[in-house]
């Protein structure tokens, strides 16, 4: 019999808005490779081609559990409007302007579609998805894996919506075992949310951006040296970092272009930002990319920085080295912890940020070898090496 | 058989850790400092306090105590600016080990340079200032030569003859041993080097003759490295290690001299006090004189040898170092960055010599030390492992970051200098003063 897992997820692709959609199939594809049989839970239908089994809402299950919600009232009307406001907008526009709602048929679903399956443990993927994890392990009477791929300090810079925070701490207490996405989150979950650290196992993300077409840039066409933002606009992200990091690039070497993809809420104060330093005729905003254009831009691009305030992992880091490209990564990130051929500079410290992308332009040696050293790790990194550290933890908690 | 006798050479160097210099500051005629000074100081009084210091006083009373106990050093050129600079403490109780007659004080190159491997006019000249500078602090003249972190090779031994040195010190590794002892004598292979190398080094040689003949003396690295890395090891089969029983194996592997060579902070800062490695040292001299085994000094050990013809070669026809397990130098030009950092700063040796700015060369020499390129290694660099290489520095990148600006720097000190002296650096390195 093979080991039987029921996850619950939030994004997949292609329907996903960051790391949390790619890192959950990356998971799932690594468990099936080990031969775990996948049940996994979304809150909206979608097709892969992976022998997973997919369970979602239709329009009938939603209709019916809806109902019963309107039969279980929110806490104040004014509490849950305050709480609505601080769901980020983006965030909003993609999982419904009703996140709690949302979150709340789904849980209430989630037991209904999965009661009649016999899993061997119970996996859930951030806070969205906990409380169904509870539930179902407690129906099951199983073992709870709770991922964390982001905390709300992360989102907030550390200004977190406390109805979101009181979810995410309830879901880690109840977890048998939390599988943090690196020592940096775990660190976090140990200091901010006073979970035991020995309860708490890293398992990076993986990449298997080795087997992505590797682009290839035309070496007369460039005439500037570029360097290269690509993320949502948000705070957690840090490109108005990036942005104060350009300006001091720029005022040594005018020559040099700077590219800031993704969109986001920020984006017009960004734009105002960039004409205030006097970047706008060295700087485009691209826009919000998919993968094939994101990996041209890698390419393109001399330099990457990931300039984040709190960066649980930062897949796009991985996502740059592949490309080959040079990167600078904020030490307050997961990445930054798996990737050696790099430099690392806290976020705040946008002048040393700003030395190491210029000594990166002017040192071509140094560039080489960080471009031919840094995606080795990709080779160990994989997600089917990642996802047989979790089928190891399911062991684990099973046998006790 | 009688016992082999024991030869401690202690190595004592520390480097000039580079600022954390930014592209701001350079190329701007500001002539900002590459060094960080409030760093080099307080590791500088640090190791002073718990190596340096405690050690010398150990090994004063050792040798006031033990007649016939003898040991050698070899202090860098840039150890002892520093001493003048940070500790003039530390100076004083190597003068008062000098005063004993019974310390020997080895040559190397001044910059604890790997200028041996890059340019051989440059490393003339720093082994000629390291060893007047040896002359002028202790008023001896060193007969024997260590090169930086043992680099080694048949050439080098030759080169090192021609200086006029009669001993050199060599890793004892086991692919060139194949088998034999390292406790006994052994000459490198004699050949001529290329006439104009022959010429580069007489011109600029540190002492007044080239040596007939030159010997090769070999650390025995298990030995040596049982005191300097196992020494407090618990998972190792020999901790906790005792006087005595490491006085069984010098004596029962046979042989000439077992030659034990060591970086000196061992004792105290690699091995802290409470490992009792200084209890261990003090027990030594006792446990040997108790049964007669004597000790040496490395030129005492090559003058008994220099009676006899000696025909066993070592033939090291790569290079070799002490470093790592390779024993090779791909801890100081194994990646990129060092090739690039190692061939950027000697190509700017005929310019930085042809402006005579003594200012300039120094600087420029300060920026050959062998721990810089060292610092940038990558050889281990990778997840988990990052900690491998003792670094001041975040990482090997933040240490060619540091030395690129600092080279940009020089560089462009060197666009605004006139060349006042277009032959100076053809001129003959300062001989030996004639008695």
């Amino acid at each position: 019999m093979p080991l039987h897992t029921l996850m619950f997820g939030w994004e997949y692709p292609p329907r996903h808005l960051g790391g949390l959609g790619v890192a959950c199939e990356g998971l799932v594809r690594g468990l099936l490779h080990h031969g775990i049989k996948v049940t996994l839970v979304l809150p909206f239908a979608t097709d892969s081609p992976d022998p997973i089994d997919i369970r979602f809402p239709t329009q009938k299950t939603v209709e019916a559990i809806r109902v019963k919600s309107f039969l279980s009232p929110y806490d104040s009307a004014e509490a849950y409007a305050q709480r609505i406001k601080h769901i980020p907008r983006e965030t909003a526009q993609i999982y419904g302007e009703d996140l709690a709602h949302a979150v709340h048929v789904y849980t209430e679903m989630s037991v209904e579609l999965t009661k009649d399956l016999s899993p061997d443990v119970v996996h859930c993927h951030d806070w969205m998805t906990y409380e169904a994890g509870v539930r179902a392990a407690r129906h099951h009477d199983q073992p709870l894996v709770a991922h964390i791929h982001a905390t709300e300090l992360d989102r907030t810079h550390f200004n977190p919506n406390d109805w979101i925070y009181g979810r995410e701490r309830w879901g880690f207490e109840q977890a048998d075992r939390i599988i943090a996405v690196s020592n940096y989150t775990k660190n976090i979950i140990v200091q901010h949310y006073g979970i035991a650290p020995d309860k708490i196992t890293v398992v990076h993300n993986g990449s298997d951006e080795t087997h992505m077409p590797q682009e290839t840039t035309e070496p007369q066409a460039k005439k500037h040296p570029m360097v290269l933002f690509l993320g949502r606009l948000a705070l957690q992200k840090g490109p108005r970092h990036f942005l104060h990091m350009a300006a001091m690039v720029h005022a040594h070497r005018p020559d040099v272009q700077f590219v800031v993809a993704g969109d986001g809420q920020m984006l017009p104060s960004l734009i105002e930002e960039t004409c205030r330093l006097g970047l706008q005729d060295c700087t485009v905003f691209a826009g919000k990319v998919n993968a094939t254009e994101a990996r041209k831009l890698y390419a393109q691009a001399d330099c990457f920085v990931m300039p984040s305030l709190s960066e649980p992992f930062g897949l796009v880091a991985l996502e740059a080295i592949a490309q080959r490209t040079p990167v600078i990564l904020s030490k307050q990130s997961g990445a930054s912890e798996v990737i050696g051929h790099a430099f690392k500079v806290d976020f705040w410290d946008t002048e040393k940020m700003a030395d190491c992308v210029l000594t990166v332009l002017r040192e071509q040696p140094l560039a080489d070898q960080l471009m031919n050293e840094a995606p080795r790790v990709l080779q160990k990194l994989t997600w089917i090496n990642q996802a047989a550290q979790v089928h190891s933890i399911y062991r684990n908690i099973i046998r006790s | 058989m009688p016992h082999p006798v024991v030869c401690f050479y202690f190595q004592v160097h520390q480097p000039y850790r580079l600022r954390d210099l930014r592209i701001t500051e350079i190329g701007k005629g500001e002539h900002p400092s590459y060094f960080d000074q409030e760093k080099n100081c307080a590791v500088f009084r640090k190791v002073a306090e718990k190596c340096y210091l405690p050690a010398n006083r150990l090994m004063l009373e050792l040798l006031e105590r033990h007649p016939t106990f003898s040991i050698a050093y070899s202090l860098s050129g840039v150890f002892l600016d520093q001493c003048r600079e940070y500790g003039e403490d530390v100076l004083d109780s190597f003068r008062a080990l000098a005063a004993t007659g019974r310390v020997e004080f080895l040559a190397e190159t001044y910059y604890h340079s790997l200028s041996s491997i890059r340019d051989t006019e440059e490393f003339c000249e720093q082994v000629t200032l390291h060893v007047r500078t040896i002359e002028d602090l202790f008023g001896r003249t060193p007969t024997v030569f260590r090169n930086t972190e043992l680099i080694y090779s048949n050439e080098l031994a030759q080169v090192a003859r021609l200086m006029g040195f009669t001993g050199i010190l060599a890793e004892g590794t086991d692919h060139i041993l194949h088998g034999r002892s390292p406790n006994l004598p052994y000459i490198p292979p004699h050949f001529r080097l290329p006439r104009t190398t022959e010429q580069v080094i007489m011109r600029h040689r540190p002492l007044p003759r080239r040596a007939e003949k030159i010997h090769v003396l070999l650390k025995n690295f298990r030995l040596s490295d049982d005191v300097a890395f196992r020494f407090s090891d618990k998972s190792w089969i020999g901790y906790p290690l005792r006087a005595e029983t490491f006085t069984d194996w010098l004596t029962g592997g046979g042989g000439h001299s077992v030659n034990l060579f060591m970086d000196y902070e061992t004792f105290g800062e690699h091995q802290w006090e409470d490992t009792g490695i200084f209890e261990f040292l003090r027990a030594l001299p006792r446990i040997w004189e108790e049964r007669g085994i004597r000790t040496a000094t490395p030129s005492q050990v090559i003058e008994t040898w220099s009676g006899e013809n000696r025909s066993e070669e070592y033939d090291a026809h790569n290079l070799i170092s002490w470093a790592d397990t390779e024993r090779d130098l791909s801890a100081w030009q194994g990646n990129q960055i060092q090739s690039a950092a190692l061939q950027a700063i000697y190509a700017l040796g005929p310019l930085v010599k042809a402006t005579g700015n003594e200012d300039l060369i120094r600087m420029w020499r300060m920026l050959q030390t062998s721990d810089h390129f060292y610092y940038m290694c990558t050889k281990y660099w990778n997840d988990g492992d990052v900690h491998k290489y003792f670094s001041p520095y975040d990482s090997p990148y933040e240490a060619y970051r540091r030395y690129s600006h600092a080279l940009c720097d020089l560089k462009a000190r060197l666009g605004h200098q006139p060349t006042v002296k277009p032959h100076a650096h053809h001129k003959r390195t300062p001989r030996h003063p004639t008695p």
